[in-house]
């Protein structure tokens, strides 16, 4: 098979042969790949770079399974994979490279055994520990392009620098409940610094500041539909796919070729709506900036700042960049109960009526819940509580939507319901939020009523009081 | 996500996803021309806190194509932008989880 000559930019275009590249295929290559070579702008030569290539996959989950999935099928020659993590049922919805009878094993070793099954060609490796910042360096160094398939804004960071120094491309994929972004970084590999004219951003260059720890959500506290995570892992194999059949992960920037194939990055966002079944699928492909001036890691004077000694020794610290000033709440012992001692209570009748407020998503809260609670999202009452802060209003208002629930305990006399309130959540964190929000807008009436928090939330309900409760 | 035309004066914002989670909105229309420099402000004025929980790390862009509003890469150009009527803009935070 000859590559047909192009001159609209295609794959077989460009890049001259590398090593290897101008082999015969083997008979099982032939078959098996023939499909996808007789694509217009694949061919022989784009077969061969795959074959040729060494890409990395970071996490074996929602994303990473997807996309080894078609990387190995589509003849990728060495495939890593990076992970610590064992195949639990729940990952099974969405993590298609697992299976039931896998569970327990170790998610590296477990998609490996799928892969093999599909195409037995490729030399896979198993990583399977974390990638930090000790070892980062030597495992990506290894590797032609990498998969950033991971879970945490912490080690996004770490491996979009550690690609920039190593002059990896990174194809970046993220999704949570029902929205996913995909975007193709650093590619072509360009050194840091460079700034003379218009190159390819890092994963900083888009976003230079992490979330704040509070609004970081995994997928395991706030759900991920299965098609979500599925359709971004299977577009990052494909943009993967693309770059290493082009053989742009071995150019460099200058090179006229890659000039003109080079288009202006794109950031491609799916959001999926569960309230809409027959709406219109939302797909955004928005144009990025290119590589910025003032970027911590590939900028200007990024040099300076990112080094892979530096990395390697803890500067900079990602755990401390991305994290965790631990939500500061510590509430006096004696706002506090725990679950089991409020069981108890209740069971014995010691304890007086009361509002028992419930601050979980509704979805959480519709598998069960403490009886005779109401249901009162966090999110919901915190922007109520903002509303009335703004508008100067009565703080007992932010009662007012749970109030057609709790009315049988309401006094009529016009004078202040002093009902104590004891509130519960998922984890024990939200709840202790939660009573400082009511104190803060005086609805203990200056300590008149009782506003407890239940320590520990559902989860040490579920260790505690009732094994059976269904807690996700 | 379903985006409507917007009212004549206006422009549409979208919100994705913890944006939406945080005004509890996929998209609404806001009153045009606004610049650029004062649309957090905006959001800020309606949204309490938003600022700090969510505009702060995310990224803006107007009519599909990426905005710098901290207007720190290309000299003053930013402050100079402004969001015209019947624009698209969208509130983009980093998405994490895989």
């Amino acid at each position: 098979m000859q590559p047909t000559p192009t001159n609209n930019g295609g794959l077989d275009d460009g890049l001259q042969s590398q090593n290897g590249h101008d082999r015969r295929l083997t008979d099982e290559e032939f078959d098996r790949y023939s499909r996808q070579m007789i694509v217009p702008g694949m061919g022989k030569e784009g077969q061969l770079r795959l074959i040729n290539s060494k890409i990395l996959i970071i996490g074996a989950g929602g994303l990473g399974c997807p996309a080894a999935q078609y990387v190995a099928g589509a003849g990728v020659g060495t495939i890593g994979i990076v992970d610590d993590d064992v195949v639990e049922t729940s990952n099974l919805h969405r993590q298609v490279g697992h299976a039931t009878s896998r569970i327990g094993m170790k998610k590296v070793d477990s998609l490996i055994t799928h892969l093999q099954n599909l195409n037995p060609l490729p030399h896979y490796i198993a990583h399977s520990y974390p990638i930090s910042a000790r070892n980062g360096a030597d495992i990506i160094q290894n590797y032609d392009l990498v998969m950033d398939c991971t879970d945490n804004p912490a080690t996004r960071y770490l491996i979009s620098d550690l690609c920039v120094v190593l002059q990896k491309p990174l194809v970046s994929a993220a999704s949570v409940q029902k929205s996913g972004q995909l975007i193709v970084l650093n590619c072509p590999p360009t050194p840091q610094g460079l700034m003379d004219k218009k190159y390819p951003p890092c994963y900083r260059c888009c976003f230079p500041k992490p979330p704040p720890p509070t609004s970081f959500v995994s997928c395991g506290e706030a759900g991920i539909m299965g098609p979500v995570v599925g359709m971004m892992g299977v577009a990052q194999a494909g943009e993967a796919i693309k770059i290493l059949a082009s053989g742009l992960h071995l150019s460099s920037p200058s090179d006229p070729e890659v000039e003109r194939n080079l288009i202006q990055p794109t950031l491609l966002i799916y959001s999926y709506d569960l309230e809409s079944a027959v709406g219109p699928y939302s797909f955004r492909a928005l144009k990025m900036g290119s590589r910025k001036k003032k970027c911590f890691a590939c900028g200007e004077n990024s040099p300076e700042n990112l080094s892979l000694e530096g990395i390697k020794n803890g500067i900079p610290n990602y755990d401390t960049f991305c994290a965790a000033p631990i939500a500061k709440v510590s509430l006096p012992q004696q706002d506090r109960i725990p679950a089991a001692e409020y069981h108890d209570k209740k069971q014995k009748g010691e304890l007086p009526a009361h509002i028992l407020i419930d601050t979980r998503e509704k979805e959480h809260f519709s598998f069960g819940s403490i009886d005779g609670a109401v249901n009162y999202p966090f999110g919901k009452l915190l922007m109520k509580a903002a509303l009335i802060k703004r508008d100067g209003g009565d703080g007992d208002e932010i009662l007012s939507p749970i109030s057609a629930r709790t009315q049988a305990k309401k006094d009529d006399d016009g004078k202040d319901d002093d009902t104590p309130i004891f509130v519960v959540c998922r984890r024990g964190l939200d709840s202790q939020e939660t009573v400082e929000k009511l104190k803060e807008l005086g609805v203990d009436h200056g300590g008149k009523r009782k506003i407890m928090d239940i320590i520990g939330g559902m989860k040490a309900w579920k260790e505690k009081v009732d094994p059976s409760f269904p807690y996700i | 996500m379903t985006t409507p035309k917007p009212p004549p004066g206006h422009f549409n914002i979208l919100y994705f996803a913890s944006a939406g989670s945080y005004t509890a909105k996929n998209v609404e229309a806001l009153p045009a021309p606004l610049p650029l420099s004062e649309l957090f402000g905006q959001l800020e004025e309606r949204y309490k806190g938003i600022r700090q929980n969510v505009l702060d790390h995310s990224l803006v862009t107007i009519n599909l194509a990426y905005v710098d509003v901290d207007g720190d890469e290309e000299g003053d150009e930013t402050k100079k932008v402004v969001i015209q009527e019947g624009d698209e803009v969208a509130i983009i935070p980093p998405v994490s989880s895989g």
